[in-house]
């Protein structure tokens, strides 16, 4: 039928039938109000244990030097930075599915931004750790401030990627918390006035007198905007800033222009997948199915295949530009990588960041959970072996083969970085215990009741095409599975 | 009675009111406030009287507990009359000698903390070595006695005396021998002290002997020429040098005064006049020498005297049987070639044999003869006195030690229960003597076996002198009061031999007044500010050797031929640990081995394709059993250049009681020497079995080809003498560079360096030099393993193969290669470069490194936090870090972390604490120090003012540093020579060291690539 300006239906957001508002409340604050499940407990104490151990291995580091890890003169970084350029990765998810797709309108986006944006606070916490733990004198580490000090007019040097990287880091980190903790204060408030006695006080000091009055209401959609327009540029910037810390080196495999966006789009990569790793979970445990759906465990595989071949096409342009310059150096770091003594690294890399999640053209397996489960984790092995690729087998062997040498991890190195999973998990854990998971504001705009109520009267008023009414109520049932006479009742 | 009057305190009390009665009935009389401060108002009062109870009791324990740690007491003692001549800040200089060296002695604040060589011993300044430069931490060993042993007790001087003398009396009453065990003794004053000694004692006898001998070629010249001496050789004025296993350039005789000739025809200035001496060496396992050689063919062991009856037959037309080496076309080839070369050189020829056997070195002196090298090259009328040891007498001691001859033995400056063939024999023998004693500094392997021992003292605090060559005298004079109750071994003699001067000053003093100083016709004071005169030299005669070889040449073929079965090993002197006294030393212990990079051990060299015919690998732990049953387990080296079949184990391990560094690093292996006709052999035959273990040898290197890549840049002579730049990369038309950075304005100083990479043999005295000066700390064979070792200064050591006429150094085709014997190394020397865009300074997030306005890279280790990022960026890959608060930390303990041993350390440089990078500074102390002095002299610095620690080690002069602001500065006339290039200066790090390009005299023998 011609004239009727109805946008294409789309299958709904949430699913599951009686969706009421009440229900979404009751749904996702289950696990906030409730005692933890044994799985949540399990959960926690492996995490903790992990956390006890990154504390333990941190404290060895601090009391012992960096002497501890298995570094050398002629490889100074190695799983540190590889630990920490993981992690920031792994946040740039958080930041693109809270900042760049509320801009685009992307309202998919609502279930699952709180817990991608809480991933993405975590993550940035387990790289500074990192960043302070691998300085020799971790104690001066304030010194990478340009602070005012007491040194004459001493500034740190704005030359050094690194100094950057304290500005694109700490900026990232405040930015995205507020970001998100502006985000949760509805959601704060609905706990309050849900909750009594202490819990009531407690989060009705961190609501900040939320009232949810119009005007309330739309200061905080504003500030919304606004900070997504802050985070946009940083999915951007700080990877970018991060790949520098190589790029602008003098040293073959470091020092290539395409770093900044291979980076941002090998974190994109790493963030969706550490996503799809925490919420096929989470969904799973605190019964939050109908929110987190197959449409969304099947958007962020498209994106994951995405980012996945631009990473793939990035790594055969870099050899192909190895070749191409002429340098000799940089030929050599690249022969290295795929056949030197740590080939099974940039194996294990190209397996798990290019081959693998091609397999999720295949729509059964994007549908599948468990498959979807694997290959993500899959994915963040592999990219945790890209950053050891990129930082350890440049560094050793670069320039002068007298100074050629391997790196060998202690229990020091596994331990941080091990325990830096369990120090992650452990927030994330205790994250779902206290805070809402899913944006529980933002869920409820999904939901389309009013709409569809008003289609409804305007069926009965027999203002609509036949036909047109016929497709929707059976587009109703296949999508929705709702029955339009349920709308009736609501 | 009631005579105590009562007094009352208020009219209340005297009227008796009622109220006050009431009141008094409790114990205070008035009403306590505890309403009203235990009520809320009361409680949130400022300081409630509990609160002030808590803080005061708070207080007091806190202020307790805080007194009772130990505050760090800082012993600084001022001087109660300050000496005349030390003012706190500055440096005094002392000359002395070491080891034929001549030295200064630099004090500081009354300790001396470095040797440097004497700038003012004219033709005897060449350099110091290794050894020289780390014995300045031997004085500062903690694991010296503190006093006199008797008994294996501790004791007092007096006690030791009277026991000496009792039982010497006793000796004499007996009439028995006694024998005074040394290494060679080139000092004239305690030569004098032991014939006092002996006058005393008329049955003493002076037995020398040396770990490793040179009985060979002195027994050798005095059946030759009638003269049982080492000559002095002359490298400078040989144009061609033949080596058979000689390693001249490291250890053998007297490498740092060699090296120093040998350069002079071989770097920037000689080539330059367009002059280069040829060297051929012709050895089994890979020596500093062959190194350095142009040519170097492997020679089996028992393949060295059929190939010096070669190259005589060939030489002299003569025809001694067993001249041919029909298993070694290449050797036979070239030796056939380089014989006419000999003869062609006449007089301007030298072969020199490490051989200690005396016919062998016979068949040397008639070769030589034959070449015209006496007169000219070899000088036997300005001997070498270093060594005068003689095997022969020592063995011939042993024997009556077991036969119970001798009554009482002194072993002055000798450990023969460590480096003595038969331990067993020795040991056995000394428990038959009555009186047993030892001049060590400490609990050795043999001083605990003697009932004194009269700790000796350290070089720095003793008197002395040394007559290295004929006719040259040098003074010992100490630098330090004696820090432990030790006494000199001479004054001990002197005392026991109960001589008229028993100060051994005055001793030393009388001695040479009366018969040193007429002869150089100097004053004594003249001599302790110059440290070292000689007499006009004799002038060198041309000596003919008309001997027949008829006994000879059957001879060397005998020994030979019993070598050539299983494998042969050659046991030879490391660079760094030398015969093993000083591997308590922990500079030298972790001082990579020229060659083969190795630090804290020793091991068995094989051959890349032998060891592979073994079935062995590279650091397989393997059972070494030598023809007399002697079984030691070391690693397995894969050493290239070592001839197939041969194999090689350094001597100077396996200390077993010489202190906390040295003790049980590596393996002994003087039990593999043998004796023979009369003196030391230092080769054998072996068996290997694997034991299935591997032990990862501690190298400071582990690539050892450069991989084709133009960091190293070398030509041949010539091609150098068509064009000097040959090899260098340089471009007629220089291409044009772009920058991205300002460039540095360099108004004063521009200090840049010149290395010459022909003049470097590698030796590394520059490496430890570099230690003592910048208290770099020693990291311990672990760290080094985890390639952490801290030297500011390395030597990069590269191979490359030959291969029909091209040279191979890329790892993936040398894996491919057939014959890996023909070796080619080169030694790179490499420090931070100073680059005036420097890839550290850049990254420092916190300005920790940054440019001076003097051309240097500055590290403010104060600023640093420890990204090591610099360290990553850095393309020469010279920065360090301070992985552990290596000397001050129990694990690392290898020397430093005691407050005696910390003496030793530079006071102008700063310690390191951990997590605190750190790089070759320049020596900034020695730049500040010279602009300082030449500051106050009110004058310009003078080119050569400021020198490097590593520069002045050196005794190749391969590194020039000064001013490139000031074209007539050292340094810019090199820096402007045709060979200079830069490493990696494609990637525009405008380094401030210039290499120049290492030349290789080749040519002329282009058949020899057999």
């Amino acid at each position: 039928m011609s004239g009727h300006n109805e946008s294409i239906l789309r299958e709904p957001l949430i699913t599951g039938n009686d969706i009421t508002y009440a229900k979404i409340t009751d749904d996702i604050l289950m696990p906030v109000e409730n005692k933890p499940n044994r799985a949540w407990w399990i959960g926690f104490i492996v995490s903790l244990m992990g956390a006890t151990l990154w504390l333990v291995a941190v404290s060895y580091t601090f009391w012992n030097g960096i002497g501890a890890w298995g570094l050398n003169k002629t490889v100074g970084w190695a799983w540190d930075i590889t630990g920490f350029v993981w992690w920031v990765g792994i946040g740039h998810a958080g930041t693109l599915i809270s900042a760049v797709l509320l801009l685009f309108r992307q309202n998919w986006r609502n279930s699952i931004n709180r817990s991608a944006e809480a991933m993405t606070i975590f993550a940035v916490i387990c790289a500074a750790t990192y960043v302070v733990s691998h300085m020799g004198r971790p104690w001066l580490a304030y010194w990478v401030l340009p602070l005012p000090n007491q040194f004459g007019s001493l500034w740190v040097n704005f030359n050094s990627p690194l100094v950057w990287d304290m500005f694109a880091i700490s900026t990232y980190f405040s930015v995205s918390l507020l970001f998100w903790y502006t985000g949760l204060l509805p959601d704060i408030a609905t706990i309050r006035d849900r909750a009594t006695g202490l819990r009531r006080r407690i989060y009705s000091i961190f609501s900040f007198g939320w009232s949810g009055n119009v005007k309330t209401w739309q200061r905080f959609e504003t500030v919304s905007l606004i900070l997504a327009g802050i985070s946009t540029p940083l999915v951007l910037s700080v990877h970018t800033i991060v790949s520098m810390d190589f790029a602008t080196s003098v040293i073959p495999g470091w020092h290539t222009t395409i770093f900044p966006p291979y980076f941002v789009a090998g974190a994109i990569f790493s963030g969706f997948a550490m996503v799809l790793t925490l919420l096929l979970v989470a969904r799973k445990v605190l019964g939050l199915e109908n929110y987190i759906t197959m449409f969304h465990i099947e958007s962020m595989n498209k994106i994951i295949i995405l980012t996945g071949s631009i990473v793939g096409v990035a790594y055969i342009t870099e050899f192909f530009i190895a070749w191409y310059s002429g340098s000799e150096y940089e030929a050599y770091a690249f022969i290295n990588r795929s056949t030197g003594p740590y080939w099974w690294a940039y194996w294990m890399m190209m397996t798990c960041n290019v081959i693998s999640p091609q397999l999720l053209w295949f729509k059964k397996i994007r549908l599948s959970i468990p498959a979807t489960w694997i290959l993500s984790i899959v994915v963040n092995i592999g990219m945790w072996f890209e950053r050891f690729v990129i930082i350890v087998t440049s560094l050793h062997r670069d320039y002068l083969p007298s100074s050629w040498a391997m790196f060998y991890p202690t229990w020091v190195d596994v331990s941080v970085f091990v325990g830096s999973i369990g120090v992650f998990f452990t927030l994330f854990l205790l994250f779902l215990r206290v805070l809402p998971s899913i944006a529980i504001a933002e869920v409820k705009l999904l939901l389309k009741t009013s709409s569809e109520q008003a289609k409804l009267a305007q069926i009965k008023e027999g203002h609509l095409d036949k036909v047109h009414v016929k497709e929707y109520v059976e587009s109703l049932e296949k999508f929705d599975s709702v029955k339009q006479e349920e709308y009736a009742k609501i | 009675m009631e005579s105590n009057k009562k007094y009352w305190k208020g009219l209340e009390e005297f009227n008796k009111t009622s109220d006050f009665v009431e009141n008094n009935k409790n114990e205070f009389a008035e009403p306590l406030p505890i309403e009203d401060v235990l009520n809320e108002a009361g409680l949130s009062t400022v300081t409630p009287r509990r609160d002030f109870l808590k803080a005061l009791g708070f207080g007091l324990g806190a202020v307790t507990l805080a007194a009772c740690q130990p505050a760090p007491i800082h012993k600084s003692i001022p001087y109660l009359i300050k000496p005349e001549e030390v003012i706190p800040g500055i440096p005094n200089y002392y000359v002395s000698s070491y080891n034929g060296q001549s030295i200064l002695v630099k004090t500081r604040e009354g300790r001396p903390i470095k040797i440097e060589p004497n700038p003012n011993s004219g033709e005897f300044n060449c350099g110091t070595d290794a050894q020289a430069q780390a014995s300045v931490l031997d004085l500062y060993d903690v694991s010296k006695l503190k006093a006199p042993v008797l008994k294996n007790d501790e004791t007092t001087w007096a006690k030791v005396d009277a026991f000496v003398a009792a039982e010497l009396a006793k000796a004499k009453a007996s009439g028995k021998k006694i024998r005074i065990i040394s290494s060679s003794v080139y000092s004239p004053s305690t030569k004098a002290v032991v014939a006092d000694f002996t006058a005393a004692y008329p049955t003493t006898k002076h037995v020398q002997y040396d770990a490793v001998s040179y009985t060979g070629i002195i027994k050798a010249n005095e059946n030759s020429f009638g003269k049982a001496v080492i000559p002095k050789y002359n490298f400078d004025k040989a144009d061609l040098i033949v080596s058979f296993a000689a390693d001249f350039l490291g250890t053998w005789i007297s490498g740092e005064e060699y090296t120093a000739q040998y350069v002079s025809n071989r770097n920037n200035k000689s080539l330059a006049k367009g002059k280069m001496s040829r060297h051929f060496q012709f050895e089994a396992g890979m020596s500093l020498t062959g190194t350095n050689a142009d040519t170097r063919i492997p020679v089996k062991i028992s393949e060295q005297g059929p190939a010096l009856i070669t190259l005589y037959n060939e030489i002299t037309g003569g025809s001694l049987a067993g001249g041919s080496l029909p298993k070694n076309p290449t050797a036979e080839k070239a030796i056939k070639l380089m014989a006419k070369e000999l003869v062609q050189q006449k007089g301007k020829a030298l072969v020199v044999c490490g051989s200690n056997d005396v016919s062998t070195q016979i068949l040397v002196n008639a070769i030589n003869s034959a070449i015209g090298s006496y007169g000219t090259t070899i000088d036997l009328d300005n001997p070498n006195k270093r060594y005068s040891g003689n095997d022969a007498e020592f063995a011939e001691f042993l024997n009556e030690m077991n036969r119970g001859e001798i009554a009482a033995v002194f072993f002055l400056d000798s450990n023969p229960a460590y480096d003595v063939i038969n331990v067993k024999s020795f040991t056995d023998g000394l428990s038959k003597v009555p009186l047993k004693v030892s001049f060590s500094d400490r609990k050795d392997e043999t001083s605990t076996l003697c009932d004194v021992i009269a700790a000796n003292q350290n070089y720095l605090e003793s008197w002395g002198d040394a007559n290295s060559y004929e006719g040259s005298y040098s003074i010992v004079q100490p630098t330090i009061n004696p820090v432990f109750n030790s006494r000199q071994a001479e004054q001990s003699l002197l005392i026991w031999s109960n001589a008229p001067v028993k100060d051994y000053y005055q001793y030393v003093r009388n001695n040479w007044e009366k018969n040193i100083l007429p002869v150089l016709g100097k004053t004594w004071n003249e001599v302790l500010q110059t440290g070292v005169f000689a007499s006009a030299p004799k002038t060198a005669g041309s000596y003919t050797f008309n001997l027949s070889l008829a006994a000879v040449a059957p001879s060397v073929v005998k020994s030979s031929s019993a070598l050539a079965k299983d494998i042969e090993l050659q046991v030879y002197e490391s660079v760094a640990m030398r015969d093993g006294r000083h591997a308590n030393n922990a500079f030298l212990q972790e001082l990579p081995d020229p060659v083969s990079k190795v630090t804290w051990d020793n091991y068995i060299a094989l051959a890349p394709k032998f060891a592979e015919s073994l079935g062995i690998k590279e650091f397989d732990v393997v059972d070494v059993k030598g023809n007399n049953g002697y079984t030691v387990t070391l690693p397995v080296l894969v050493q290239p250049g070592q001839a197939q079949g041969t194999a090689s184990i350094a001597l100077g391990y396996g200390r077993t009681k010489v202190g906390k560094a040295g003790d049980n690093v590596g393996k002994n292996a003087y039990p593999f020497v043998s004796f023979s006709n009369g003196t030391l052999q230092y080769a054998t035959t072996i068996t290997i079995t694997k034991t299935g273990a591997t032990n990862e040898l501690a190298q400071t290197q582990t690539h050892h080809s450069f991989e084709g890549r133009n960091i190293i840049r070398e030509a041949t002579f010539k091609e150098y003498v068509k064009n000097p730049a040959a090899g260098t990369g340089k471009h007629d038309s220089e291409h044009k560079t772009y920058d991205l950075w300002d460039k540095y304005e360099k108004p004063g100083n521009n200090w840049v360096m010149a290395i010459d990479l022909n003049a470097c043999t590698g030796c590394g005295s520059c490496i430890v030099a570099c230690n003592v000066e910048n208290n770099i700390p020693v990291v311990g064979r672990d760290e080094v393993r985890r390639r952490r070792e801290m030297h500011w200064i390395r030597i990069d050591r590269y191979y490359s193969f030959e291969e029909g006429d091209k040279s191979v150094s890329e790892e993936k085709e040398i894996a491919h290669m057939e014959n890996l014997d023909r070796v080619s190394v080169v030694h790179q020397p490499m420090l931070c470069q100073h680059c005036d865009h420097a890839p550290c300074e850049t990254v420092c997030p916190v300005l920790a490194t940054t440019h001076s306005s003097d051309g240097l890279n500055h590290m403010a280790y104060n600023r640093c936090v420890g990204t090591r990022y610099c360290a990553n960026n850095c393309p020469y890959k010279v920065r360090r870090f301070n992985w552990f608060n290596y000397w001050n930390d129990s694990r690392f303990d290898n020397y430093l972390n005691n407050e005696f041993t910390q003496l030793v350390l530079n006071p102008d440089v700063t310690t390191r604490s951990r997590g605190v990078m750190e790089k070759c500074s320049m020596c900034i102390q020695r730049i500040q120090a010279g602009k300082l002095s030449a500051k106050i002299a009110k004058r310009p610095l003078k080119d050569g003012d400021i020198k490097m620690a590593c520069q002045e080690a050196c005794s190749a002069n391969a590194i020039i540093f000064g001013d490139g602001n000031d074209p007539e500065s050292e340094v810019s006339k090199a820096l402007r020579s045709e060979r200079v290039y830069y490493v990696l200066e494609e990637i525009n790090t405008q380094p401030g060291v210039g290499y120049m390009t290492k030349i290789r005299n080749t040519d002329s023998l282009p058949t020899v690539q057999a």
